[in-house]
């Protein structure tokens, strides 16, 4: 089966007066419909980039992009602006981080919706629009009296929310969340990421989640695809790499939140920084910080392999089938 | 990196900094140089009146009672940065402890200073210096401590600020739970912690108080005993269909020195308000 | 539940409004005492200088102290001018024994003309010229009027206006540099309004020039800075056009700081109609405070300013609540 969105070598360079930052180098993963990706990283290491690079948000003028994305058969880094602009929204949409933010601060919720709306479907009713945006919000439980608020009149899960029905209102293919309920207090982000997923079983969804936190991962995605310093690191089936990981960054990443079963393990952060981007190691990216870095680890760059269980691993130590 | 290159950096990369910066050097070292630089005493009443540029070693021609234009340029320097200086002082020292004294104390005291504040913000002061100078007199004394006392509000306006939210900060917090005074903590903390934004507001406020100077010297409020450009500007207007000269060059003077002083101003902002630095890419 | 939604925004706007009011009364209060207080404590006796420096006549001066109030206490003073000022009466200039409401009314129309025309066009083109330097920052077009606002803004108003008689009046003799109209040619009709505009032009320059670029710096910065918000990027992702982005989104949100900008540029500008009025002798208020001051002509001065400062108050309390109406946030502050 084609799949719905497919990544290859996909590199890409924020250009600076002084120096050239590498935010993400030969990223390669592909989801299929329905599916449901977390990418996970701390920040700064590029999950953003990547996300934000493929829908071609970023000021084209000071990055440059390499690779391909191949979405249902398109390649959304080489298309027009014409058509860039058609697939957005009506194919592809987003919920940004800081909801608080994402909405303009002195037009009503409704207003903007319509607007939002009308830009796939010009002749919309304003009746048709709010028809649309009801049936939404009782899907995530909101009150229909949201559409004549302003944003300043709703709290941060409730604009949350909001963002989440004006990113579905053309039901599209591939849904990504940036950091959407980063911003929350976890009781409304528990909530909200159950809504997400009860809604998935009534309408077909792709969704990418864009998190540094693990439990949002576990909680809400099937798979998961781990992100260090620009580069994919380990990507598999969240059951698989939550219970075993086997990249020493995700393993770090897994003793940094709480474990979810509730099992009492030490926490611990991650000692050191992440390396400078402008002039990337030679070696593995994450060495200087890898509890088992070795000389190899220094000198060579771990391609990511494919391990028995069906993920890929790039790392010198956990060894494994080179993919491809 | 030591203080002064991390300064020198700053200067360097800021070019409203940079051009403020030589500027106030250039206009400094005119007033170090004045005897040097003055080809006519500026005072002297000389025989030529009215006389064109260039006319008697006049570089930039004469008025009517024959003083050299050029001269009175190069003496005019050290007048509008008098007032310029002493004026924004007096504003800057009303604004600050107004200004500190409403944030950090709060209550009715903020309620009654920030209400004289805003009173200060919206009233047309030009005109509160016109009637203060037209009845209590037109020395450059008068006019400078008359500009000072009217053009606080906004220096006020940014320390409230500053106060306000240096007050919730941990330092001040435990200097108040060790029992320091709230003078103490006023003019310990609050003010050498908050003042760098009321400094690029007060450089900024130099360029008004020279404008102001000028604009009262214009109406003939100025200090006759002294020269200034606003008074070259004002003895200019009689003659301006047959010598343009007199009141062009000064305004020419006003012109740059304003300049230097906004960008002098725009630059230290850029440097010393900390809601100016960026924190780089988001 | 959406009708108490709108009834408590309204409840709490027009709170908003009497507030401003208030203040804006408290504003008024404040200067005319600062003024009474001024007046009475300037160096100098007003009957003294009404009768001259030499005539001693007892009767004489206490006939005037009687005339004009003097001879009361200063409460009782301040408090019959408080009462009259309430009800309107500026009281009478001393030097021309005239009530000041009616020098005053004389005058105002010209001022109110010259200042109203040049604060709208300051308005249209400095924010005009400012958006469209934020649309193409960094170009060579936005280097031009961003150095040359940058220099107006330091350009004293009335020097400018001198620039522009010496260049456009006496080089090309193109337009009239003095009063408001051609004396000795009783022009009617068309041709009163054509007049009265040419002699119109050079001062609405001047001022326009100078105000505008208060408008370019508000109208450019807040542009870039509204293209930076989240929801411009939302808004690019939904893949609207950049067109519909500007006119409807970032437009609106930009103009908020412009409004205010425009009731803080209103002392500024009354300062400048009048400096611009000295200088083209135009028949204005300015030219009231100049004689006013050489006179010392006191309560003709005081009324001139309390006048001032009503008309600026009442400005800056309706672009309060234009505001208000423009951004919704502001009402439950």
């Amino acid at each position: 089966m084609e799949h719905l969105l497919d990544v290859r070598d996909l590199s890409i360079t924020y250009l600076n007066k002084s120096r050239n930052v590498q935010a993400v180098r030969h990223a390669s993963f592909t989801i299929d419909r329905g599916d449901s990706l977390g990418l996970v990283g701390e920040s700064g290491s590029g999950k953003s980039t990547l996300a934000m690079g493929m829908l071609r948000i970023l000021p084209e003028n000071s990055i440059e992009m390499t690779g391909s994305a191949l979405f249902m058969g398109k390649d959304l880094i080489s298309i027009s602006h014409e058509e860039m602009n058609r697939l957005r929204w009506k194919e592809i949409a987003v919920v940004f981080q800081k909801a608080m933010n994402a909405l303009s601060p002195v037009h009503r919720i409704g207003t903007q919706i319509e607007d939002i709306y009308r830009v796939h479907e010009p002749r919309a009713t304003k009746a048709e629009i709010h028809d649309r945006t009801m049936e939404l919000l009782r899907m995530v439980n909101m009150p229909e009296r949201v559409y004549r608020l302003y944003p300043h009149e709703m709290s941060g899960g409730m604009l949350q929310r909001v963002a989440i029905v004006i990113s579905l209102l053309h039901s599209p293919k591939l849904l990504v969340f940036d950091e959407a309920t980063t911003a929350l207090d976890v009781v409304t982000q528990g909530q909200i990421l159950e809504e997400v997923v009860a809604m998935e079983k009534t309408i077909e969804m792709t969704r990418i989640m864009i998190t540094h936190d693990m439990s949002v991962v576990a909680s809400s995605c099937r798979k998961v695809a781990v992100m260090y310093a620009g580069e994919l690191v380990e990507i598999g089936m969240v059951r698989d790499v939550l219970k075993q990981p086997l990249h020493p960054y995700t393993q770090g990443l897994m003793s940094s939140f709480p474990s979810l079963k509730g099992e009492k393990k030490q926490l611990r952060a991650i000692p050191g920084f992440l390396p400078d981007l402008s002039d990337p190691p030679a070696g593995c990216a994450f060495a200087s910080r890898c509890p088992h870095c070795t000389q190899q680890c220094l000198s060579q760059k771990p391609v990511l392999r494919e391990m028995p269980d069906g993920r890929r691993v790039a790392c010198h130590l956990v060894g494994g089938q080179k993919h491809e | 990196m030591t203080k002064i290159q991390k300064a020198l950096r700053a200067i360097v990369s800021d070019k409203q900094l940079l051009f403020g910066l030589i500027g106030i050097a250039v206009l400094l070292l005119i007033i170090l140089f004045q005897d040097v630089l003055e080809t006519h005493d500026p005072y002297d009443y000389g025989p030529d009146s009215l006389a064109a540029p260039g006319i008697n070693g006049h570089l930039l021609g004469t008025n009517k009672l024959g003083q050299d234009v050029y001269s009175m340029l190069i003496a005019g320097v050290s007048t509008s940065l008098k007032v310029a200086l002493i004026s924004s002082l007096i504003s800057a020292l009303i604004g600050i402890l107004l200004g500190g004294a409403a944030g950090f104390l709060g209550g009715k005291v903020d309620m009654v200073l920030s209400e004289l504040i805003n009173v200060f913000m919206m009233i047309p002061t030009f005109f509160l210096e016109l009637m203060i100078i037209a009845m209590f007199g037109n020395s450059i004394t008068n006019v400078m401590i008359v500009i000072g006392l009217t053009s606080w509000a906004s220096n006020a306006k940014l320390m409230r600020a500053q106060a306000l939210s240096l007050r919730e900060r941990t330092f001040v917090k435990s200097a108040i739970v060790m029992g320091e005074t709230r003078p103490q903590i006023l003019f310990n903390y609050i003010i050498p912690n908050g003042i760098f934004p009321v400094i690029a507001n007060t450089t900024m406020g130099m360029s008004g108080a020279i404008l102001t100077e000028a604009s009262l010297s214009f109406l003939g409020l100025g200090d006759v005993n002294v020269i200034s450009w606003g008074q070259m500007i004002y003895d200019g207007k009689s003659y301006i269909t047959s010598a343009w000269w007199i009141a062009t060059f000064a305004g020419i003077a006003i012109v740059l020195t304003v300049i230097t002083f906004y960008m002098l101003g725009d630059g230290l902002n850029h440097v010393l308000n900390p809601k100016h630095i960026s924190g780089g890419k988001k | 539940m959406d009708d108490s939604q709108g009834k408590d925004g309204s409840r709490l706007m027009k709170k908003y409004i009497i507030r401003r009011i208030l203040s804006g009364i408290l504003t008024i209060f404040i200067v005319f005492t600062l003024t009474f207080i001024l007046i009475k404590s300037a160096p100098g006796d007003p009957i003294r200088t009404l009768i001259g420096q030499d005539n001693d006549d007892p009767v004489l001066q206490a006939a005037l102290e009687e005339k004009w109030g003097l001879n009361k206490s200063l409460p009782e003073q301040y408090f019959a001018y408080l009462s009259n000022a309430v009800q309107g009466d500026l009281g009478t200039s001393i030097i021309y024994e005239r009530s000041v409401n009616e020098m005053i009314s004389e005058k105002v129309g010209a001022t109110v003309l010259l200042g109203l025309t040049s604060a709208i066009l300051a308005l249209i083109i400095g924010t005009t010229l400012g958006i469209l330097a934020a649309r193409h920052e960094g170009s060579a077009y936005d280097t031009i009027t961003s150095v040359t606002t940058y220099t107006m803004n330091s350009v004293p108003s009335f020097w400018l206006g001198l620039m522009f008689i010496i260049l456009f009046s006496t080089k090309l003799g193109w337009l009239p540099s003095y009063g408001m109209t051609t004396a000795r040619k009783n022009y009617e009709g068309w041709a009163y309004v054509v007049d009265v505009m040419r002699h119109m032009a050079l001062p609405i320059l001047t001022l326009t020039m100078v105000t505008m670029p208060k408008y370019f710096r508000t109208a450019k910065s807040s542009v870039l800075q509204v293209m930076n918000e989240d929801f411009i990027t939302t808004l690019r992702a939904t893949g609207m056009s950049e067109k519909k982005i500007f006119s409807k989104y970032v437009f609106r949100n930009a103009i908020l700081p412009t409004i205010t900008i425009f009731g803080i540029t209103m002392a500024y500008l009354i300062t400048g109609v009048s400096l611009i009025e000295v200088v083209f002798s135009w028949p204005g208020m300015g030219r009231l405070v100049l004689t006013a001051i050489n006179q010392r002509d006191y309560p003709t001065l005081q009324g001139i300013y309390l006048i001032m400062s009503v008309s600026i108050a009442v400005v800056m309390i309706l672009v309060d609540i234009i505001y208000a109406v423009f951004d919704p946030r502001i009402r439950y502050d």
